[in-house]
Protein backbone atom coordinates (compact mmCIF):
# COMPACT_ATOMS: atom_id res chain seq x y z
CA UNK A 1 0.00 0.00 0.00
CA UNK A 2 2.71 2.62 0.97
CA UNK A 3 5.25 1.11 -2.02
CA UNK A 4 2.17 2.00 -4.27
CA UNK A 5 1.48 5.28 -2.83
CA UNK A 6 4.95 6.44 -3.23
CA UNK A 7 4.73 5.21 -6.88
CA UNK A 8 1.55 7.13 -7.54
CA UNK A 9 3.53 10.39 -6.21
CA UNK A 10 6.38 9.95 -8.23
CA UNK A 11 4.25 9.77 -11.44
CA UNK A 12 2.67 12.55 -10.36
CA UNK A 13 5.25 14.77 -9.50
CA UNK A 14 7.08 13.60 -13.51
CA UNK A 15 4.01 14.47 -14.97
CA UNK A 16 3.66 17.85 -13.30
CA UNK A 17 7.09 18.37 -14.40
CA UNK A 18 6.38 17.40 -18.24
CA UNK A 19 2.97 19.62 -18.09
CA UNK A 20 4.95 22.69 -16.40
CA UNK A 21 7.47 22.11 -19.28
CA UNK A 22 5.29 21.78 -22.09
CA UNK A 23 3.39 24.95 -20.40
CA UNK A 24 6.55 27.07 -21.68
CA UNK A 25 6.28 25.98 -25.34
CA UNK A 26 6.03 28.37 -28.22
CA UNK A 27 2.39 27.09 -29.10
CA UNK A 28 1.14 26.79 -25.41
CA UNK A 29 2.05 30.72 -25.43
CA UNK A 30 -1.17 32.92 -24.85
CA UNK A 31 -1.32 35.11 -28.13
CA UNK A 32 0.00 38.68 -25.83
CA UNK A 33 2.95 36.86 -25.00
CA UNK A 34 3.74 35.61 -28.53
CA UNK A 35 3.04 39.70 -29.56
CA UNK A 36 5.76 40.23 -27.13
CA UNK A 37 8.05 37.73 -27.51
CA UNK A 38 7.87 37.79 -31.67
CA UNK A 39 11.39 38.00 -32.81
CA UNK A 40 12.03 35.15 -30.44
CA UNK A 41 9.37 32.50 -32.41
CA UNK A 42 11.92 30.83 -34.09
CA UNK A 43 14.23 30.14 -31.28
CA UNK A 44 11.89 30.11 -28.28
CA UNK A 45 11.40 26.37 -28.02
CA UNK A 46 15.26 25.70 -27.54
CA UNK A 47 15.88 28.20 -25.53
CA UNK A 48 16.67 26.86 -21.81
CA UNK A 49 13.48 27.04 -19.28
CA UNK A 50 15.18 29.18 -16.90
CA UNK A 51 15.53 31.60 -19.75
CA UNK A 52 11.93 31.13 -20.91
CA UNK A 53 10.84 31.74 -17.58
CA UNK A 54 12.89 35.19 -17.25
CA UNK A 55 11.93 36.74 -20.66
CA UNK A 56 7.58 35.77 -19.98
CA UNK A 57 8.64 37.83 -16.82
CA UNK A 58 9.79 40.48 -18.53
CA UNK A 59 7.12 40.24 -21.30
CA UNK A 60 4.39 40.83 -18.61
CA UNK A 61 5.22 44.24 -19.20
CA UNK A 62 5.11 44.69 -22.99
CA UNK A 63 1.81 45.74 -22.92
CA UNK A 64 2.58 48.87 -20.55
CA UNK A 65 5.74 50.15 -22.73
CA UNK A 66 5.45 53.11 -24.43
CA UNK A 67 6.15 52.89 -28.39
CA UNK A 68 10.17 53.08 -28.28
CA UNK A 69 10.10 50.94 -25.50
CA UNK A 70 8.27 48.15 -27.42
CA UNK A 71 10.79 48.71 -29.90
CA UNK A 72 14.06 48.69 -28.52
CA UNK A 73 12.62 45.61 -26.54
CA UNK A 74 12.26 43.83 -29.83
CA UNK A 75 15.10 45.07 -31.21
CA UNK A 76 17.43 43.12 -27.97
CA UNK A 77 15.54 40.54 -27.65
CA UNK A 78 17.21 37.99 -30.09
CA UNK A 79 20.65 39.70 -29.06
CA UNK A 80 20.08 39.16 -25.49
CA UNK A 81 18.39 35.55 -25.58
CA UNK A 82 22.08 34.86 -27.35
CA UNK A 83 24.31 35.67 -24.58
CA UNK A 84 25.52 33.08 -22.35
CA UNK A 85 24.48 32.84 -18.25
CA UNK A 86 27.70 34.01 -17.62
CA UNK A 87 27.65 37.59 -20.33
CA UNK A 88 24.13 38.31 -18.79
CA UNK A 89 24.80 38.50 -15.22
CA UNK A 90 27.85 40.57 -15.60
CA UNK A 91 25.53 42.62 -18.12
CA UNK A 92 23.27 43.02 -15.32
CA UNK A 93 25.95 44.03 -12.63
CA UNK A 94 26.79 46.74 -14.74
CA UNK A 95 23.83 48.08 -15.15
CA UNK A 96 23.18 48.60 -11.14
CA UNK A 97 26.17 49.95 -10.81
CA UNK A 98 25.21 52.23 -13.44
CA UNK A 99 22.03 52.69 -11.97
CA UNK A 100 23.94 53.40 -7.98
CA UNK A 101 25.62 56.01 -9.69
CA UNK A 102 24.58 59.98 -8.61
CA UNK A 103 21.96 61.39 -11.15
CA UNK A 104 24.45 63.91 -12.27
CA UNK A 105 27.03 61.31 -12.79
CA UNK A 106 24.27 58.98 -14.67
CA UNK A 107 23.64 61.97 -16.94
CA UNK A 108 27.13 62.45 -17.93
CA UNK A 109 28.08 58.37 -18.79
CA UNK A 110 24.24 59.12 -20.69
CA UNK A 111 25.55 61.72 -22.40
CA UNK A 112 29.30 60.95 -23.34
CA UNK A 113 27.48 57.34 -24.73
CA UNK A 114 25.38 59.62 -26.71
CA UNK A 115 27.72 61.46 -28.48
CA UNK A 116 29.78 58.23 -29.16
CA UNK A 117 26.75 57.14 -30.53
CA UNK A 118 26.24 60.14 -33.05
CA UNK A 119 30.32 60.21 -33.74
CA UNK A 120 30.11 56.26 -34.69
CA UNK A 121 27.02 57.30 -37.25
CA UNK A 122 28.69 60.29 -38.85
CA UNK A 123 31.97 58.44 -38.86
CA UNK A 124 29.83 55.02 -40.54
CA UNK A 125 27.84 57.43 -43.05
CA UNK A 126 31.42 59.28 -44.13
CA UNK A 127 33.23 55.68 -44.40
CA UNK A 128 35.60 56.53 -41.76
CA UNK A 129 36.30 53.72 -38.96
CA UNK A 130 34.73 54.61 -35.57
CA UNK A 131 37.50 55.41 -32.74
CA UNK A 132 36.55 53.72 -29.53
CA UNK A 133 35.60 55.63 -26.62
CA UNK A 134 38.33 54.46 -24.63
CA UNK A 135 40.82 55.05 -26.89
CA UNK A 136 39.82 58.57 -26.88
CA UNK A 137 42.80 60.83 -24.65
CA UNK B 1 1.15 49.92 85.93
CA UNK B 2 0.78 50.36 82.21
CA UNK B 3 1.76 47.71 79.82
CA UNK B 4 1.61 49.71 76.58
CA UNK B 5 4.65 48.40 73.87
CA UNK B 6 6.80 51.01 73.14
CA UNK B 7 7.27 50.33 69.66
CA UNK B 8 10.94 51.64 69.21
CA UNK B 9 12.33 49.99 72.18
CA UNK B 10 11.24 46.68 70.76
CA UNK B 11 13.34 47.62 67.44
CA UNK B 12 15.90 48.13 69.60
CA UNK B 13 15.47 44.91 71.61
CA UNK B 14 15.41 42.81 68.53
CA UNK B 15 18.46 44.61 67.04
CA UNK B 16 20.34 43.96 69.82
CA UNK B 17 19.08 40.89 69.99
CA UNK B 18 19.92 40.59 66.29
CA UNK B 19 23.55 40.32 67.07
CA UNK B 20 23.70 38.80 69.70
CA UNK B 21 22.58 35.54 67.92
CA UNK B 22 25.32 33.28 67.16
CA UNK B 23 26.61 33.09 63.16
CA UNK B 24 24.88 29.32 62.72
CA UNK B 25 21.33 30.75 63.29
CA UNK B 26 22.20 33.81 61.41
CA UNK B 27 22.89 31.68 58.31
CA UNK B 28 19.54 29.47 58.67
CA UNK B 29 17.95 32.32 59.02
CA UNK B 30 19.60 34.01 55.88
CA UNK B 31 18.95 30.62 53.89
CA UNK B 32 14.99 30.68 54.99
CA UNK B 33 14.03 34.13 53.98
CA UNK B 34 15.55 33.55 50.57
CA UNK B 35 14.03 30.36 49.97
CA UNK B 36 10.82 32.14 50.98
CA UNK B 37 11.40 34.72 48.36
CA UNK B 38 12.01 32.32 45.66
CA UNK B 39 9.25 30.50 46.24
CA UNK B 40 7.24 33.86 45.94
CA UNK B 41 8.29 34.92 43.04
CA UNK B 42 8.05 31.27 41.00
CA UNK B 43 4.15 31.39 42.69
CA UNK B 44 3.67 35.09 41.17
CA UNK B 45 5.21 34.20 37.70
CA UNK B 46 3.08 30.85 37.11
CA UNK B 47 0.35 33.00 38.01
CA UNK B 48 0.83 35.69 35.84
CA UNK B 49 0.92 33.26 32.61
CA UNK B 50 -2.10 31.53 33.85
CA UNK B 51 -4.02 34.96 34.28
CA UNK B 52 -3.09 35.33 30.54
CA UNK B 53 -3.94 32.35 29.51
CA UNK B 54 -7.09 30.80 31.73
CA UNK B 55 -4.69 27.92 32.34
CA UNK B 56 -1.27 26.58 32.85
CA UNK B 57 0.60 27.01 29.25
CA UNK B 58 2.65 23.81 30.43
CA UNK B 59 -0.84 21.78 30.68
CA UNK B 60 -2.42 22.93 27.68
CA UNK B 61 0.42 22.16 25.51
CA UNK B 62 0.27 18.64 27.15
CA UNK B 63 -3.03 18.16 26.45
CA UNK B 64 -2.57 19.09 22.99
CA UNK B 65 0.82 17.58 22.25
CA UNK B 66 2.09 14.83 23.59
CA UNK B 67 5.75 15.41 26.00
CA UNK B 68 7.73 13.10 23.30
CA UNK B 69 6.28 15.01 19.84
CA UNK B 70 6.90 18.19 21.62
CA UNK B 71 10.72 18.47 19.88
CA UNK B 72 9.79 17.27 17.14
CA UNK B 73 6.93 19.51 16.25
CA UNK B 74 9.44 22.17 17.28
CA UNK B 75 12.03 21.10 15.31
CA UNK B 76 9.62 20.76 12.07
CA UNK B 77 8.36 24.54 12.63
CA UNK B 78 11.86 25.81 12.96
CA UNK B 79 12.66 23.66 9.35
CA UNK B 80 9.25 25.41 8.22
CA UNK B 81 10.15 28.90 9.19
CA UNK B 82 13.73 28.37 7.70
CA UNK B 83 12.62 27.06 3.93
CA UNK B 84 9.47 29.76 4.03
CA UNK B 85 12.36 32.49 4.79
CA UNK B 86 14.77 31.03 2.42
CA UNK B 87 11.82 30.79 -0.28
CA UNK B 88 11.18 34.67 0.23
CA UNK B 89 14.91 35.49 0.15
CA UNK B 90 15.02 33.91 -3.57
CA UNK B 91 11.69 35.54 -4.83
CA UNK B 92 12.85 38.60 -4.03
CA UNK B 93 16.61 38.06 -5.73
CA UNK B 94 14.70 36.36 -8.83
CA UNK B 95 12.57 39.57 -8.51
CA UNK B 96 15.19 41.68 -9.16
CA UNK B 97 16.95 39.65 -11.74
CA UNK B 98 13.60 40.25 -13.95
CA UNK B 99 13.46 43.99 -13.03
CA UNK B 100 16.96 44.15 -14.19
CA UNK B 101 16.56 41.94 -17.47
CA UNK B 102 13.14 44.48 -18.14
CA UNK B 103 15.65 48.11 -17.65
CA UNK B 104 18.29 46.29 -19.79
CA UNK B 105 16.11 45.30 -22.77
CA UNK B 106 14.18 49.11 -22.51
CA UNK B 107 16.17 51.37 -21.41
CA UNK B 108 17.25 54.39 -23.44
CA UNK B 109 20.51 53.38 -23.32
CA UNK B 110 22.06 51.06 -25.82
CA UNK B 111 22.33 47.10 -24.74
CA UNK B 112 25.93 47.33 -25.80
CA UNK B 113 26.98 49.75 -22.75
CA UNK B 114 26.32 46.71 -20.82
CA UNK B 115 27.47 43.90 -22.58
CA UNK B 116 31.05 42.83 -23.62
Amino acid sequence: MRISSIGLFLVLCIFSTIACAGSLSWRALTPEQRIALAPLDQQWDTLPEKQRERLLETAKHYSHMTHEQKERYHKRLVKWSKLTPEQREAARQKYRAFNNLPPNEREKVKKMIKEEQLKKTQQSASGVPATPLSAQP
Amino acid sequence: MTNELDPQKIAQLLTQGAHQMDAGTVSALVNARQNALKRHFERVSISTLTQASGHSPVRWMDRLISRSAQPWIAAGLLVAVLIAGTSYWQTIQEQQIDDTDLAILTDELPIDVFVD
